[in-house]
């Protein structure tokens, strides 16, 4: 049984058995895969490819403001200007590379420092802490727009169908989804509140 | 309401040519991100007070959005850039 985490001293401690943290650290690899920038061809010159990813980011990929792309990585680095396309654009064009795989690097870390525990006994420094509760969010935004919460209340129904759900249904993928969503937001809830205190 | 076309409106502004025009960094609600968090992300990132970072969290989740900083458009950019890496909906505009 899950434990929230609690400050002791200057660590953050938890307990998540061993079976809570294949799950956590699944859904966290596979956010990382999904944000993680896509790997920019080597030109077979050690030089060359440093200089290419330093950026900016080239046409193709998939950076315009006008490229369909998946609606959880649109959550993740949204359209930073609603007034104009331009500054949008731009602003994609410079940052987008750079966000996302410092968020994939993040992501990383969080797994490393999970992995890293002796289960149920989780044990974080102060940056581990934080690396996993901003992890922990970039997950909770892909979870929450495969379930569709786009409102508050959206996510209070989930809660609601939650708790009349009890364990009737544990085939349902969406009832399944929801209810690794519910834990991610204890989980969370627990670390930040531990940072904050 | 205006008869004016839209190209001389636009040419009247021409807010650019001030260097100095004051841009915001704006938070937008979204149901995913937790009032603890939101309130923890001000307080790491800007170094607000807990009640100013609570005040601001607040105007966040009940008017749907909120003014978090303001300056250049380079320091809105970058608070805008720092925020969207924490998972925050942030966005930037002029203020106007």
């Amino acid at each position: 049984m899950a434990r929230a985490f609690q400050r002791k001293g200057d660590h953050f401690v938890a307990k998540l058995d061993e079976a809570e943290l294949q799950v956590v650290c699944a859904l966290l690899t596979q956010t990382r895969d999904l944000i993680a920038p896509p790997e920019q061809a080597s030109t077979g010159d050690p030089f060359d490819d440093l200089v290419a990813s330093l950026g900016p980011v080239t046409p193709d990929d998939a950076s315009s403001l006008d490229t369909p792309r998946d609606p959880a990585l649109e959550r993740l680095v949204p359209r930073a200007n609603r007034e104009d396309d331009e500054i949008a654009d731009e602003f994609r064009r410079l940052t987008e590379r750079g966000l996302r795989s410092r968020k994939a690097g993040n992501l990383q870390e969080a797994i490393d420092a999970l992995l890293a525990a002796d289960p149920p006994k989780v044990s974080l420094d102060q940056g581990q802490a934080q690396a996993v509760a901003m992890a922990l969010t970039d997950v909770r935004l892909v979870l929450g727009e495969r379930l569709g919460l786009r409102t508050d209340e959206d996510a209070e129904a989930l809660q609601e169908k939650l708790a009349l759900a009890e364990q009737e249904d544990e085939d349902d993928p969406v009832l399944l989804l929801s209810a690794y969503y519910d834990f991610l937001t204890w989980l969370q809830e627990s670390v930040t509140l531990a940072l904050m205190s | 309401m205006s008869i004016a076309p839209a190209e001389q409106q636009e040419a009247d502004v021409a807010p650019d040519v001030r260097p100095d025009t004051p841009w915001i960094t704006l938070v937008w609600n979204d149901p995913v991100n937790l009032m603890s968090y939101v309130t923890w992300v001000f307080e790491t990132y800007f170094g607000y007070s807990r009640a100013k970072a609570e005040r601001l969290m607040l105007d966040v989740h009940q008017l749907g959005k909120a003014v978090v900083s303001n300056g250049t458009r380079e320091k809105m950019e970058r608070d805008t850039e720092a925020l969207q890496g924490y998972g925050l909906w942030a966005t930037f505009s002029k203020d106007e």
